[in-house]
């Protein structure tokens, strides 16, 4: 089957760049990889990417593919050519280019190591290994089923603006340090990824989850740190605060206090004049002494508080759950 | 398109952004839609609960769809983004997990709530008149075709993303809101940042990082040349519209682009006019493009 195909170029030592079209000719079950593969065998032995493993695990082939970062291992190119497009391939995004296709991953592993992706001990370690039951284990699987590959990264909207954004691969696996039951330093970890450029940094745009090729789902397992961190009562950041005013809303009124929260998450914020009054002008400041109040608010008031202890006991339970062999540790 | 919804205008469309519940009651009319009101839903939670509270985003969720649910009716309709990744991830994960929807009906029957029985789905007003029959009728309502306006659609995130859980067309190749534009008769613009993120989420809690994602759509669909952008999300309506002028200060460019909700522009090609679409409570003004819509007369 024919291919055709548009890489973008990058010469570190000419400094010179564009994009080059190929076409060649590979089996239909090609992947990206295998197509990549013949131009540098056939037609091009310059062309530069990453590869090792051809089969999913490695990481290395991250790139992108019409401006959607994949692994080229596992994308196959028939049905691409099906439809008739020429795709374009560059490099991943936020991440400085090396060379065509190759990105330095080094500001990558600078954020992992960033979150301290070992477990802590504290003064009492097990003599003999822990024992972790397996719901414990399934728990954080998600997240241990990253491959450091970067697609996530490569497509994160708020790293794009904020470089220094820890970012969905590093917080993915905080979020499995979290949740492992033998870590012994949960109360450090959580002020860590509650810090400047920590999960609060994330703005929901989802391209992680959409991207991630193994299923990691970035997203949640930076939701799962911040419920973490909102249930310890750390309201230190404004987004925590921000969050604070949602939960209470549906208790109060059953609808969102829009007025309590510029205030609330940021009062500095609530003496921006120019832009209340602008607000108010277009008829959007409603009257914060006659809050709109949801018809049969009796049911989320007791839902509210129901879920409180509920969230609280399984939360008992699961430090519960931790089964340290402490007696073992001295024997 | 259905005959009738449960009609879930979320909090934010029924205080700030309540022109876009007023647009969608008058376009709903003429599209032969019949919306029920959901007699004591609440906000969804938005992200902030789904994240702080992830058991009481559930329950909160299932106890809305469980409202529709007892209207009898099976289409529970959207209006805003966010709303709808919330509404349909609660009610996807209940339908799968019986054990799990039988301990949240528990808790809801406690409460004295409605439980829900996994009978409704979760759909946004895009969806419904993008395709099909929806489609159909809007072609044939669209009596006054906005001739010569360049609409830029910005799609935003969570109608699109995470696809497993919207799924109503290729999230990086979408069409509805290009396809809608056009039977209303105005011409799509096109820019790469339609399916980004405008960083609302984030704009009280980060304003710089949310400000930096903001300018980019802004920026790039002027420079496309469009009248005006439209968005199916009063959340990225109110960054794009409300914090625009921020954004333009930020960037120290001068954007003064009018903002359309989605029934906004489906209206103004229905013959409604500009106070009937309640323009007016825009905060950046939607007068360039607005004038050119009704000088057509
Ligand atoms: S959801 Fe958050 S972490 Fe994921 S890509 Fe978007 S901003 Fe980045
Ligand atoms: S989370 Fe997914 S996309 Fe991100 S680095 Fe890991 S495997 Fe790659
Ligand atoms: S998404 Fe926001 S505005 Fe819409 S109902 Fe939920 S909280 Fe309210
Ligand atoms: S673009 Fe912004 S407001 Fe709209 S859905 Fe995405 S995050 Fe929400
Ligand atoms: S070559 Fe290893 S993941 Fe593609």
């Amino acid at each position: 089957m024919q291919f055709t195909l548009k890489i973008e170029r990058w010469n570190p030592e000419t400094e010179q760049g564009g994009l080059d079209e190929f076409t060649v000719e590979a089996p239909e079950t090609a992947t990206l990889l295998d197509v990549l593969d013949v131009v540098k065998d056939e037609v091009d032995g310059s062309v530069t990417y990453r590869k090792s493993c051809r089969m999913a695990v490695c990481g290395s082939c991250g790139m992108r593919i019409d401006g959607a970062a994949a692994l080229a291992c596992k994308t196959p190119m028939a049905p691409l050519a099906q439809e008739g497009r020429v795709p374009v391939i560059s490099p991943m995004g936020n991440l400085p280019v090396i060379k065509d296709l190759v990105v330095d991953m080094d500001p990558f592993w600078a954020k992992f190591r960033a979150v301290k992706p070992w477990l802590e001990e504290d003064d009492q370690p097990p003599v003999k290994e822990w024992r972790v039951q397996q719901e414990e284990l399934d728990r954080i699987m998600k997240e241990a089923l990253c491959i450091q590959c970067g697609a996530c990264v490569s497509e994160c909207n708020s790293m794009q603006s904020d470089p220094e954004f820890l970012g969905p691969a590093a917080l993915a696996k905080a979020a499995k340090f979290v949740g492992d039951v033998r870590d012994r330093d949960r109360k450090g970890r959580l002020e860590l990824y509650n810090g400047p450029h920590g999960v609060w940094d994330c703005t929901r745009c989802y391209f992680c989850n959409e991207r991630c090729p193994k299923g990691v789902d970035p997203r949640d397992a930076i939701a799962k740190i911040g419920a973490e961190i909102y249930s310890e009562g750390m309201l230190s950041d404004k987004a925590a605060r921000h969050a604070q005013v949602f939960d209470v809303s549906t208790r109060a009124t059953g609808y969102l206090l829009e007025t309590a929260l510029v205030p609330y998450t940021d009062p500095m914020k609530a003496l921006d004049i120019k832009f209340a009054m602008q607000m108010a002008r277009a008829g959007k400041v409603p009257n914060p002494l006659r809050p709109h109040r949801a018809k049969k608010l009796g049911e989320v008031r007791k839902l509210h508080k129901l879920l409180k202890t509920q969230e609280a006991d399984a939360r008992a339970q699961k430090r519960a759950g931790v089964s340290v062999d402490r007696e073992e540790a001295g024997s | 398109m259905k005959q009738s919804y449960a009609y879930y205008p979320g909090c934010l469309a029924s205080l700030s952004q309540k022109e876009l519940d007023v647009s969608t009651r008058a376009i709903a009319a003429k599209l032969g839609m019949e919306l029920i009101d959901i007699p004591g839903f609440t906000c969804c939670g938005a992200g902030d609960v789904h994240e702080a509270r992830p058991e009481y985003y559930l329950h909160l969720n299932a106890r809305i769809l469980g409202q529709a649910e007892q209207l009898e009716q099976d289409t529970l309709l959207t209006i805003c983004n966010v709303c709808t990744l919330n509404l349909r991830q609660a009610d996807l994960r209940l339908k799968g997990d019986p054990e799990l929807l039988e301990r949240v009906n528990a808790n809801l029957r406690d409460v004295g709530a409605a439980p829900y029985a996994g009978g409704v789905e979760v759909r946004h007003l895009l969806w419904e008149i993008a395709e099909g029959e929806g489609y159909e009728r809007l072609k044939a309502i669209a009596e006054k075709p906005l001739v010569g306006v360049r609409i830029a659609p910005f799609y935003g995130c969570q109608i699109l993303r995470p696809s497993k859980l919207l799924g109503f067309e290729d999230p990086d190749r979408p069409q509805s809101l290009e396809r809608i534009i056009e039977a209303c008769g105005a011409e799509p613009v096109d820019y790469p940042s339609k399916i980004k993120c405008c960083g609302f989420p984030i704009v009280l809690a980060r304003e710089e990082v949310a400000l930096g994602e903001l300018i980019q759509p802004l920026a790039e669909a002027r420079d496309a040349g469009a009248d005006a952008m439209v968005t199916p999300c009063p959340l990225c309506h109110l960054s794009l519209d409300a914090w625009q002028s921020k954004a333009a200060r930020e960037a120290d460019m001068d954007f003064g682009m009018p903002i359309f909700h989605l029934a906004q522009l489906v209206g103004a090609a229905a013959g409604l006019s500009y106070d009937e679409l309640l323009f007016k409570r825009h905060v950046t003004k939607t007068h360039p493009a607005t004038d050119k819509i009704y000088a057509q007369g």
